[in-house]
């Protein structure tokens, strides 16, 4: 640690004084001369006995506020008469003229320093060996928008926000449940983040909140700017290419992992929400599944199921059949394929990793080039190039159809991060059924589902309730089951009754009365 | 991670150890759809003959242009002292490996098919890229034309030839066989291989020149090959095939031309739902079997201008039942008397039924066989004229 640490530690340690002019000194020493520190001098009841000042962060706070404080101390205890001399403690000024909705005293200057980076304002007045911390955080927020990256046709349009107050409000006004907890931890030495573990305490996995806590208190980093440092700080398998946290920014899917007894994990400055522990097959999962009825719901399910499917082995399987399994293709086709492959170059297998490559560059180009230009670079990409690499014989028509099929799958997975895991398991697969064949393709892939078998997600089997198999889970599982039969929460909430008996409607019998 | 890496070096190791390496780009191979197999021209050589498509004119320009010659198919033949030294020395014409999982049809030159079929069954039966679903078939041509004779409406001649066999029971002229039931008859003790016959015939009319009527020669399939063993004994005639057709694939509809009661004219029967039953039974020492063969029937063209009666439909019953029992007396004919093989599957039926007799028999079954009582019952009923029941002439 080096001496300026030091330094500071020790000014952060120290209690306030009654003399005014050795608080703001030391305040000037810790925060320095920077440019957005604001300091309002005032007089407490108009009297110039009793100097004061108000510390606030031109920009966090709400200057609205700050003048609300400044009327209440100069104005109010002047029009009231009030003797400065009859308010001995920073309490007394709290409770009898204070009129803001959060006021304290505040002994130790290393918590009058975290209220004024956060937002908050310090009061300091002379003759007090307290300050006064008033909330006063007001600094602009975007707006409440629809997640771009989860979209879904039916269901709420609101996203979590950069405010981690905004954000756990909406939990809150999903779930009016008294025992729905927030609890907040800091995490970050120098980013000093706010985070709040949620849970509804009565339904939540037994241990699965201490166990959170446990990790996040593990943590000893500087700074903590995205839920991703956090994600990559607790989870179980660090080393695993498989997303083992489920991270989203739609309140509607917080509150329903609330509700099955999981934890949620808030973050500040992040519209990105962390929610553990994760099952794989979650990430196939989307809120329509629910908002819709159960046909379709199960429906587009299995569209999914089939889309991650195709976006893991479809490539491996067309290289793997075109260069070692030529019987298992019929005739027919094996003919075409053989007709367009007639005039390429390459081998199949460096031909389908040619061809992800370039869609990888694509996706790329088009994810950071600004957004009008990012459309030109698809067309120009997907239309332009696929046609005329066909056309000049570098590639075959159907690997252009195969990649094409494959990239709009991995689209299809709702969950964009762990469709980024599954396309880089596609490379392992593609190379070995590329160079070994079926046998390679079974190796990787039996490999793969081992390690999948293999990872726990806080205490809970990453691949369940599939396997270990679970009876009751199973109804929200490859297909979403009418509602009122889903009348179980997960195995591993404390309560797992959730609805009353026989819900589903039945039909009205015409009976007078 | 030490134990990870290990654990990868190791699965490498065993991966290349497999010998599984076989890696073969689909462009890269003759893909064969029929080959034909004769007698070479020095003695004791075999000739093998290969129709192998050109994917690219096969399929049109899917992609980039590929310079074809618009041939989808490019034969060539080579010869060997055995079939597999023949088909090796196909390489040394072929530009692209040999690929033989594709194969549609096999079909053999009657002398050869004469001479024996022991190495030919071994062969594609013993080969793993070789299939069974493979149609075999004899042919009295020569095999090389067969095979590279541009036939049917597909593009791929050797998948014409699969269709006609697939198709088989619309005309029933000839034996769906095929390297599975040519094996299967070929390893049993009760019953003698028969496949089909193909041959070239100019039914084929020129787009550019109809008036030279059937310029173009076209693979037929009809008839059959009947073997002893592993040698061709004789072709069965296609009337002859429909007899073979109820014993072997349950042939249950066809159509027969029978003549008119009163006049010259024909009438066509279409017989459905045909069943032929064998009974065998035992005494004396001497196997016996009762062929029965029950079908209805329609009546689908009528020359003869009556109304359709019960007295005519009496008569053209008796006449589809005298046709459909001479097509079966016929096959059977051949087969007690002139071939003295059991390829009606009379044996299995038999062996199913006494399978201690069966032991004794067996042995010297194709003569036991031979001097069998055949007894041959047909029942046909007509059942409609279909949309008309009245004839058709001009008043």
């Amino acid at each position: 640690m080096s001496t300026a640490q030091e330094k500071l530690q020790e000014q952060l340690a120290a209690s306030f004084t009654p003399q005014l002019a050795d608080n703001a000194a030391v305040l000037d020493q810790i925060l320095g001369k920077s440019a957005d520190m604001q300091q309002r001098e005032l007089k407490l009841c108009g009297s110039s006995e009793y100097p004061g000042v108000c510390c606030f962060v031109d920009g966090l706070a709400d200057t609205s506020i700050i003048e609300a404080i400044l009327k209440a101390l100069i104005v109010f205890g002047s029009d009231l008469h009030r003797d400065p001399a009859a308010m001995p403690t920073a309490e007394e000024i709290c409770t009898t003229l204070m009129v803001n909705a959060s006021a304290k005293p505040c002994r130790q200057v290393r918590d009058g320093i975290a209220g004024i980076v956060s937002g908050d304002t310090l009061v300091l007045i002379q003759g007090l060996d307290e300050a006064i911390l008033v909330s006063s955080k007001g600094w602009k927020d975007r707006s409440i928008e629809e997640p771009s990256s989860e979209n879904n046709v039916r269901g709420p349009r609101d996203g979590f926000t950069e405010s981690i107050r905004t954000n756990t409000a909406h939990v809150r006004r999903r779930i009016k449940d008294p025992l729905l907890r927030f609890d907040a931890t800091v995490v970050g030495t120098r980013t000093q983040t706010d985070i709040n573990i949620a849970y509804i305490q009565d339904l939540v996995k037994e241990g699965l909140v201490e166990e959170v806590k446990r990790r996040l208190k593990r943590i000893k980093i500087d700074a903590i700017l995205e839920s991703g440092y956090i994600e990559e700080l607790i989870e179980d398998a660090p080393l695993s290419p498989f997303n083992t946290v489920q991270s989203t920014e739609r309140p509607d899917k917080v509150a329903s992992a609330l509700l099955e007894g999981r934890v949620a994990i808030f973050i500040d400055n992040t519209p990105v929400v962390l929610i553990v522990p994760t099952f794989f097959w979650q990430f196939i999962q989307a809120p329509d599944d629910y908002y819709n009825r159960y046909w379709v719901g199960s429906f587009f399910r299995c569209v999914r199921y089939l889309a991650l499917i195709i976006s893991l082995v479809l490539p491996s399987i067309y290289v793997m059949l075109v260069s070692f399994h030529h019987e298992m293709i019929p005739t027919s086709l094996a003919l075409t394929i053989a007709s367009g492959r007639e005039v390429v170059p390459f081998p199949v297998l460096l031909e389908a990793i040619m061809l992800e490559i370039a869609f990888e560059l694509m996706r790329e180009a088009g994810l950071r080039m600004p957004k009008p230009i990012g459309q030109a670079v698809s067309i120009v990409g997907s239309l332009i190039i696929g046609q005329a690499a066909v056309a000049a014989g570098l590639v075959s028509p159907f690997m252009v159809i195969v990649v094409a099929i494959t990239e709009i799958s991995s689209f299809a997975i709702p969950s964009y991060s762990s469709s980024l895991a599954l396309r880089i398991f596609r490379f392992p697969l593609l190379i070995a059924s590329g160079t070994f064949g079926l046998l390679g393709f079974a190796t990787v892939f039996f490999a793969l589902m081992l390690h999948a078998l293999s990872i726990r997600s806080f205490g809970e089997s990453y691949m369940a309730p599939a396997s270990p198999f679970r009876p009751s889970d199973q109804r929200d599982m490859l297909l979403r089951m009418p509602i009122w039969m889903m009348n179980d929460r997960p195995e591993f909430a404390q309560d797992t009754k959730r609805m009353g008996e026989q819900q589903m409607p039945t039909q009205q019998t015409r009976k007078g009365g | 991670m030490k134990r990870a890496a290990g654990l990868v070096i190791t699965l490498i190791i065993l991966l290349s150890q497999t010998s599984c390496f076989g890696l073969r780009q689909i462009n890269e191979l003759a893909i064969v759809t029929a080959v034909g197999l004769g007698l070479g021209d020095k003695p004791g050589t075999i000739k093998v003959s290969a129709q192998i498509i050109r994917p690219a004119d096969a399929r049109g320009q899917t992609g980039a242009p590929s310079g074809g010659t618009g041939q989808p198919i490019y034969s060539i033949s080579a010869e060997g002292t055995s079939i597999f030294d023949a088909i090796r020395n196909l390489g040394r014409v072929s530009s692209r490996r040999v690929y033989w999982a594709h194969n549609f049809l096999i079909v053999m030159d009657e002398d050869y098919a004469r001479k024996g079929i022991k190495d030919m069954v071994d062969f594609f039966t013993r080969n793993h890229e070789l299939r069974m679903n493979t149609r075999v078939a004899v042919t009295p041509d020569l095999p090389d034309q067969v095979v590279s004779t541009i036939t049917g409406l597909e593009v791929v001649p050797g998948e014409a030839v699969d269709r006609l066999f697939q198709n088989n029971h619309v005309v029933g002229r000839a034996p769906a066989s095929d390297m599975m039931n040519l094996e299967e008859a070929f390893l049993s003790s009760s019953t003698e291989p028969v496949l089909a016959r193909v041959q070239l015939k100019p039914r084929g009319i020129s787009n550019k020149k109809p008036e030279e009527h059937g310029s173009l020669k076209q693979v037929e399939l009809g008839g059959a090959a009947a073997f002893l063993g592993d040698k061709m004994v004789g072709w069965l005639s296609v009337k002859e095939a429909r007899g073979l057709l109820f014993f072997l694939e349950k042939l249950g509809s066809g159509i027969e031309v029978v003549k008119c009661p009163n006049n010259d004219g024909v009438m066509s029967i279409e017989f459905k739902r045909a069943r032929l039953k064998v009974t065998p039974s035992y005494a004396n020492k001497e196997p016996k079997f009762g062929v029965r063969l029950t079908t209805e029937a329609d009546i689908v063209e009528s020359g003869c201008a009556i109304h359709l009666d019960e007295g005519i439909r009496q008569d053209a019953e008796e006449k589809l039942e005298q046709r459909l029992k001479s097509n079966i007396d016929s096959v059977i004919d051949k087969a007690q008397h002139r071939y003295h093989s059991d390829f009606l599957k009379l044996g299995d039926v038999f062996r199913n039924k006494y399978p201690e007799e069966w032991r004794v028999l067996k042995r010297d079954w194709n003569r036991t066989f031979s001097d069998a009582k055949i007894d041959v019952e047909v029942e046909a009923t007509i059942k409609s004229g279909v949309l008309k029941s009245v004839g058709t002439e001009i008043r």
